[in-house]
């Protein structure tokens, strides 16, 4: 009778219902299974070719999912979880993930048995509210100022990478990084910036164990007249820059007419004045080291060097920043502005180094740095990249440990505790809630499973006799040994979790499981709005007549 | 003879009632797309667009705007949503749903050869008397609010969305966040503005971390390292220009004969800029935002001063930074006389402001105000998509609680109010001897779709449902002694009826009323039409 009514524009894409629900865990799952394998001690790298042919070999969950490029819009909000999860505490990104599948997993049982999502939902906010109190209860304790027991936790925590089989020295780099630049904000609390203050240098070639957290900074650079200026000085006098030592137009457009020849010369000698000009108000100060982040002209590399003092030219930014918090000096923008006070003195050493083909500047020996360079070795690049990959997480850790000195046992203890607890507490449920937060106590289970899998012993074995001794709420501590497969104290084998990692990952997985069950419509393909005005730019009129104006330069 | 030819036109013609029933259907269409959201058991709706990009959503208007609607008379109906968004805040689905129900039923009636007009006076008359008996007998006054109705009034409002489990943590943190921006203005109004509270997302963590934050935090770091991490009294210089080299603003030329003026020049612009800043710290500032950059060399002097300087802060944060504090936000530093001064005047003062570190970002914290207090929600939770939704959620409660708190009245939700109105409108049709007596029934009739809704989302026999409800009602309109009757609503949880007013499911009555407006004004709008013509893109202009 009538044409049919379009409302929406053919070209959306339109499921709603059970499929979406069933679409959703599907893609979760796959991407849970997709690092499934990368989980505890015995865990596989995954080698993953990028669009532009580069190689990255690694274990850790998130750089995995990163560089892959999935099409699904569930599959992609786990990803999400993974960098969430890294952002946040740098650790448990494969945990993170495989928790949320497994969530996502035990839903689907009770979606085909028609319940509501919300219903779902709910129990499984409970149960991770429970789940948290139970974090808490078993949550231990430590000093932070022991070394050997932050040192025992963060070897545990990154037992599970590829560098576990180097011992202890990775642990060592994180630890003392990360209590070099720990900052102490009063009231007991410790912060730890490693973003702006901890500098990871990867210099191929040597030996791994020739990695070091330098009590100072290192930068790939080379002085500026090597031969001219001394390579090697003790208690330099630094002086840091951020204006360029060279002649530099203003702002303005400034034309000279020259008219006469001799007001060349003047202009000529203007420039080199200049030059000179700063070059004393510096070695005024009598500096032996000179960093700028921008350029320095020949004229002034040669005053520099006739004076004795060594410069290094184009640092970036954030070296500049890091050197100044390592020897205490001040980044100065104008030279005729210097302060006695300006100048770095804290350093013990500034020496050139050569390693391999590359120059390197140290600075070291400070006597009180907040930030630090750790130089990593290793044979070939890849490697180096995975060993930063794992020192990045070791250092989260540290992180996490200095800021909340509370730690729960790791193999699966932890999990399988929760997972009992909710358990028994299931029974005192009224309610079709009942069902879904017993399922949600047992997704836990797929922690120590997915372990238990992973190291090759008898799964069902092995989580029948764990659950035994976890089923009364006791033996908190028992889990599985991830290198062995056997079944242990984890109190004895010194296999621990930062407890901020693991409640982290409880909340992310649980609240991001709860978020896709709630969906029951999918609408793709819906055209991005363009903001009004943004069509198809005007061309932009560019007269050739005046080509002789000088152009506006942005600023 | 003239023979009766159409009129010359270059498109699609359509008219009468195919054209009444496409524009319902299509109405239908778009309510059905976001009735399954309704409720506190209604789920989300997950949009891709075509970059790949993902919203996961629950508002009816945010759905609505996102889906490409093309059909025009469903745009009214878009337009009808983002009209409540702005209004009220919230009910962008109800309302969708109950204006597309009056049109499905008026379009019947005009079916049964009832002029469209007729409808419309019955519907505007059923529109009149329903605010009306809201107004005299449904709402409750809350004298002197405390803070339990409110936080009802946005839990009822948080209850369909993502972070209902959380709902208590969460109406807490609202209600707290509305109150304490409280100010009177001039006319001795008290007012709510919610613009003064800033929702800031940051992952990581999980939604019940979320906290409410004293003070307004601008998601900037400082400038340079060198600065201190807190100032305290802060005198807060709001800047909207560059401090930079000073620059010509076009390009303009300088020719100088004597090369020893290029000199003079270069050091000129430096110098101009350091005055400036001079200028600024003389006059007291410690704290200087500009909207513009800073220049690393103008870094420094900042640094010495020990003042905090941020650049590229949002204006529109700067505008809300420059209320709370009583700053001016200065554009120029020229003054009549052509001189560059800087009051001291124009400077805000707050307690003190901090740089924190908020999950993996720096933060700067404007806390304790002068003039009005700014507060800040921090939201934490596991994924992007996950915060956009719970701002969304948020923003709607914050609505329903300044609503509440302006209008002081409430009413009792889960389809309470709609069922009371229904009986009471059909009561009122047949008193009445007119034409519009089918229109008010019909009226009547519609206005139930929001407890059927609500009970089909539940899975719940909406049908057994209803009738309960209404026969509640019924009572609590005929027997005097009944009348508490009259807050049943429905439970949707076990499925049962209860008093909703006791059960603390609440709304603003104003919410209801502008529902039950805009609905009907919105069913009136496309109950109008009688002939739709689609113009042929005129091809020789399509070009520009």
């Amino acid at each position: 009778m009538h044409a049919p009514v379009l409302v929406l524009s053919d070209s959306l894409k339109r499921e709603s219902g059970s499929k979406v629900h069933h679409g959703n865990i599907q893609a979760s799952k796959a991407v849970a299974d997709i690092i499934r394998t990368t989980l505890g001690p015995r865990s596989m790298l995954k080698m993953l070719l990028d669009a532009g042919g580069g190689i990255v070999v690694t274990n850790d969950g998130n750089a995995i999912l990163r560089e892959l490029d999935v099409a699904h819009p569930a599959a992609k909000s786990m990803i999400e979880l993974s960098r969430t999860q890294d952002e946040e505490v740098g650790d448990g990104t494969t945990s993170v993930i495989v928790l949320a599948g497994e969530m996502l997993h035990v839903a689907e049982a009770f979606l085909e048995k028609n319940y509501h999502p919300t219903v779902i939902c709910r129990a499984y906010i409970k149960a991770l509210e429970d789940s948290i109190a139970v974090l808490d209860k078993i949550a231990m304790s430590i000093d932070i100022n022991d070394r050997s027991q932050v040192l025992g936790l963060v070897k545990s925590c990154i037992g599970t990478k590829f560098t576990s089989q180097f011992g202890d020295l990775i642990a060592d780099l994180a630890i003392d990084a990360t209590t070099t630049v720990g900052v102490d904000l009063g009231q007991g609390l410790r912060e730890v910036d490693i973003k702006k203050y901890i500098k990871v240098e990867k210099v191929p070639g040597g030996q791994f164990e020739d990695s070091e957290v330098l009590k100072g900074v290192m930068f790939n650079k080379d002085v500026v007249a090597p031969g001219k200026m001394k390579r090697k000085i003790v208690n330099p006098r630094i002086i840091l820059l951020d204006c360029p030592l060279e002649y530099k137009k203003g702002e303005n457009q400034t034309n000279a007419e020259l008219v006469r020849e001799e007001d060349w010369e003047v202009l000529l000698k203007l420039e080199e004045e200049y030059i000179e000009n700063i070059c004393v108000q510096i070695l005024k100060f009598k500096p032996d080291l000179v960093i700028t982040e921008k350029g320095l002209s020949d004229l002034a590399c040669h005053y520099f060097s006739k004076a004795g003092v060594s410069a290094i030219r184009r640092l970036r930014k954030t070296d500049n920043n890091r050197i100044a918090k390592a020897c205490g000096a001040v980044i100065v923008n104008r030279p005729d502005e210097l302060q006695e006070s300006d100048i770095g003195t804290g350093a013990g050493l500034f020496e050139v180094k050569k390693i391999g083909d590359d120059f390197f500047s140290f600075i070291v020996d400070c006597k009180e740095p907040k930030a630090c360079t750790v130089l990593l070795r290793g044979p070939s690049k890849d490697f180096i990249n995975e060993v930063e990959r794992n020192l990045q997480d070791a250092m989260s850790v540290a992180r996490n440990i200095i800021k909340n000195p509370k730690l729960v046992p790791g193999g699966g203890a932890t999990e399988l505790t929760v997972s009992a607890t909710l358990k028994q507490k299931s029974a005192t449920i009224e309610g079709i809630e009942k069902w879904p937060y017993e399922a949600a106590a047992i997704a836990f289970e797929a922690i120590p499973r997915t372990l238990a899998q992973n190291c090759g012993v008898n799964v069902i074995r092995t989580m029948t006799a764990l659950q035994g001794k976890h089923a009364n709420g006791e033996n908190a501590w028992t889990g599985i040994d991830g290198n062995t497969g056997a079944i242990a104290d984890m109190k004895e084998s010194k296999i621990w979790d930062s407890y901020n990692v693991k409640a982290q990952t409880f909340k992310t997985a649980i609240e991001a499981a709860c978020m896709l069950l709630r969906i029951d419509d999918i609408v793709s393909g819906i055209k991005k709005k363009q903001a009004p005005g943004s069509g198809p730019s005007k061309p932009t009129i560019e007269t050739e007549g005046d080509a002789d104006n000088e152009q506006i330069l942005p600023d | 003879s003239i023979s009766a030819q159409n009129p010359d036109i270059s498109g699609d013609r359509q008219s009468g009632q195919d054209v009444r029933t496409q524009n319902v259907m299509a109405c239908q269409a778009v309510s059905n797309i976001v009735k399954t959201s309704l409720g506190p058991v209604g789920l989300d709706k997950m949009l891709v667009d075509d970059i790949g990009d993902v919203t996961i959503t629950n508002d009816g208007a945010t759905i609505l705007r996102m889906l490409e609607v093309e059909h025009p008379a469903a745009k009214v109906l878009v337009e009808l949503a983002e009209l409540q968004d702005r209004e009220v805040g919230d009910g962008t689905t109800s309302v969708v749903i109950v204006a597309a129900e009056l049109l499905k039923r008026a379009n019947d009636l005009v079916r049964n050869k009832i002029h469209p007009t007729s409808i419309i006076s019955g519907y505007r008359l059923a529109m009149r008397e329903s605010c009306k008996y809201i107004e005299e007998k449904l709402v409750t006054k809350v004298e002197k609010l405390g803070k339990v109705p409110l936080i009802n009034c946005a839990k009822t409002s948080m209850s369909s969305k993502l972070i209902s489990g959380d709902s208590d943590f969460f109406a807490n943190l609202v209600v707290e966040a509305v109150l304490s921006v409280k100010m009177t203005n001039q006319r001795g109004e008290i007012k709510y503005p919610i613009k003064g509270i800033n929702i800031l997302k940051a992952h990581g963590q999980s939604a019940r971390d979320s906290y409410l934050l004293n003070g307004y935090a601008l998601n900037t770091g400082r400038a340079a390292q060198g600065m201190p991490l807190r100032v305290s009294p802060a005198k807060i210089a709001c800047l909207d220009f560059n401090l930079q080299k000073t620059k010509m603003q076009l390009g303009v030329q300088v020719v100088v004969n004597d090369p020893r003026e290029l000199e003079k020049i270069r050091q000129r612009e430096a110098d101009m800029t350091k005055e400036r800043i001079e200028k600024l710290l003389k006059a007291g500032a410690n704290v200087i935002l500009t909207t513009k950059g800073i220049d690393d060399m103008a870094l420094k002097y900042f640094v010495e001063a020990g003042a905090i300087a941020v650049r590229r802060v949002r204006k529109e944060d700067m505008r809300h930074v420059a209320k709370a504090t009583g700053a001016t936000l200065v554009t120029t530093f020229a003054d009549m006389e052509g001189e560059e001064t800087f009051d001291p005047a124009h400077l805000g003062s707050a307690d003190e402001v901090v740089e924190e570190r908020i999950a993996d970002d720096d933060v700067i914290l404007i806390k304790g105000t002068k003039t009005s207090s700014a507060v800040s929600l921090i939201l934490r939770g596991a994924n992007d998509y996950m915060l956009d939704e719970m701002e969304r959620a948020l923003h709607d409660a914050l609505c329903i609680v300044k609503r509440t708190l302006e209008s002081n009245t409430v009413v009792a939700g889960g389809g309470a109010v709609e069922s009371a109105l229904s009986v009471y409108l059909e009561h009122l049709a047949t008193t009445l001897g007119s034409r519009e007596q089918l229109a008010i029934a019909e009226f009547a009739d519609a206005l139930l779709i929001i407890p059927k809704v609500l009970a089909v989302n539940a899975a719940k026999d909406a049908t057994e449902l209803v009738a309960k409800l209404r026969a509640y009602h019924h009572t609590a309109q005929t027997k005097a002694d009944k009348k508490h009757y009259s807050s049943m609503g429905l439970d949707l949880v076990n499925g049962t009826i209860r008093n909703n007013l006791e059960a603390g499911v609440i709304e603003p009555a104003m919410s209801k009323v502008k529902i039950i407006q805009f609905a009907t004004e919105a069913a009136i709008t496309i109950l109008r039409i009688d002939d739709m013509i689609k113009l042929v893109k005129d091809e020789s202009q399509g070009e520009e």
